[in-house]
């Protein structure tokens, strides 16, 4: 029986490659059957690719300027924002009642009216009242 | 750059406009590529049909990470890689799916004569035969006597000592060899096929 190895084992190409082996392995090339496979093959990758190559050549487009410029488009609007709501919480904080800090003594006798033992002792004022002396002369 | 305009562009050049969406450079790095990757998905998966998918896969997962190739003079290297993973994946995931096996060499377009018939039936059991390679075997010598690339560039591109690609592919061809010429009819295709 011939052997199609033993009869060309040792044939090589000038990059050594075994010229029996290299024919029987190229039946698994697609292009053996189909020429344009690797053609069509480029082609599916590249249809593939194209959202992608398509977003990285606008990322390659956009300069510094083109950076800051969107940048500054948000934020300066924000900046802005921020301003007048601080500005606001500002007058609003102004506007509030100051907190103040009171005694225990004071705190009784406030407002309740400073009036004198005198004025309390004057006839008008004095009928029908009950009055206890206070200490407050 | 390449001062030449006769030089094809390296690599290298390729990959850097490849990252800013030239799609003329990642044409031509996918022209360059595409029968190696397809031999390295090939050696992996076993089968046209996932061999395929798994190299057109690679071609898009590379671009999408191309800014993570951080040696552009290394891209061949770098896709291989990817290619193994990504028919490595392929593998597992049609494992887990258990699809209907379609029959190795199915094609879509129309045969040609007797020739294809031929053919593929070499190729099927070529299929047969490589497959009982180890991995690394079967991607050098579909590289080496496939694609043509020479030892220092398998070496470099699969990350592997030159002297361990000539010896895996010695023993591959050897292997080869035996395995095809104990399967009958092998040798009258092969004849008729030269």
């Amino acid at each position: 029986m011939s052997k199609p190895f033993d009869r060309l084992s040792g044939t090589s190409d000038e990059l050594g490659r075994d010229m029996v082996l290299a024919e029987a392995l190229a039946s698994l090339d697609p292009a053996t059957e189909d020429p344009n496979y690797w053609f069509r093959f480029r082609g599916w990758v590249m249809t593939g690719a194209a959202g992608e190559l398509a977003r990285r050549r606008l990322m390659a487009e956009l300069t510094v300027a083109d950076v800051l410029d969107s940048w500054s488009r948000t934020l300066i609007p924000t900046a802005l924002l921020a301003a007048a709501m601080a500005g606001i919480m500002l007058v609003r904080t102004g506007d509030a009642p100051r907190e103040r800090h009171i005694g225990v003594e004071e705190l009784l006798v406030s407002e309740v009216p400073r009036e004198t033992v005198v004025t309390l002792l004057s006839d008008d004022d004095a009928e029908g009242v009950v009055m206890f002396a206070s200490d407050d002369f | 750059m390449s001062n030449k305009l006769s030089e094809p562009p390296t690599d290298g050049e390729l990959v850097l406009r490849a990252r800013k969406g030239d799609d003329i450079a990642f044409g031509l790095l996918v022209e360059r590529y595409q029968r190696a990757v397809y031999a390295v998905a090939v050696s992996v998966t076993g089968r046209h049909e996932d061999a395929e998918d798994a190299a057109q896969e690679a071609f898009l997962v590379a671009l999408g990470r191309l800014d993570e190739c951080r040696s552009p003079e290394r891209f061949a290297g770098w896709l291989m890689t990817i290619v193994r993973n990504r028919s490595k994946n392929l593998i597992r995931r049609e494992s887990l799916r258990e699809t209907d096996q379609v029959p190795p060499g199915a094609r879509s377009w129309a045969p040609t004569p007797d020739r294809i018939a031929e053919t593929r039936e070499l190729r099927d059991l070529l299929e047969k035969a490589l497959a009982g390679l180890p991995e690394v075997q079967r991607q050098i010598v579909l590289l080496h006597d496939l694609e043509g690339w020479k030892h220092r560039e398998i070496a470099e591109r699969l990350e592997l000592p030159a002297g361990t690609v000539r010896s895996h592919l010695h023993f591959a061809r050897k292997a080869l060899r035996l395995a095809l010429e104990e399967m009958p009819g092998v040798p009258e295709i092969l004849r008729k096929v030269q």
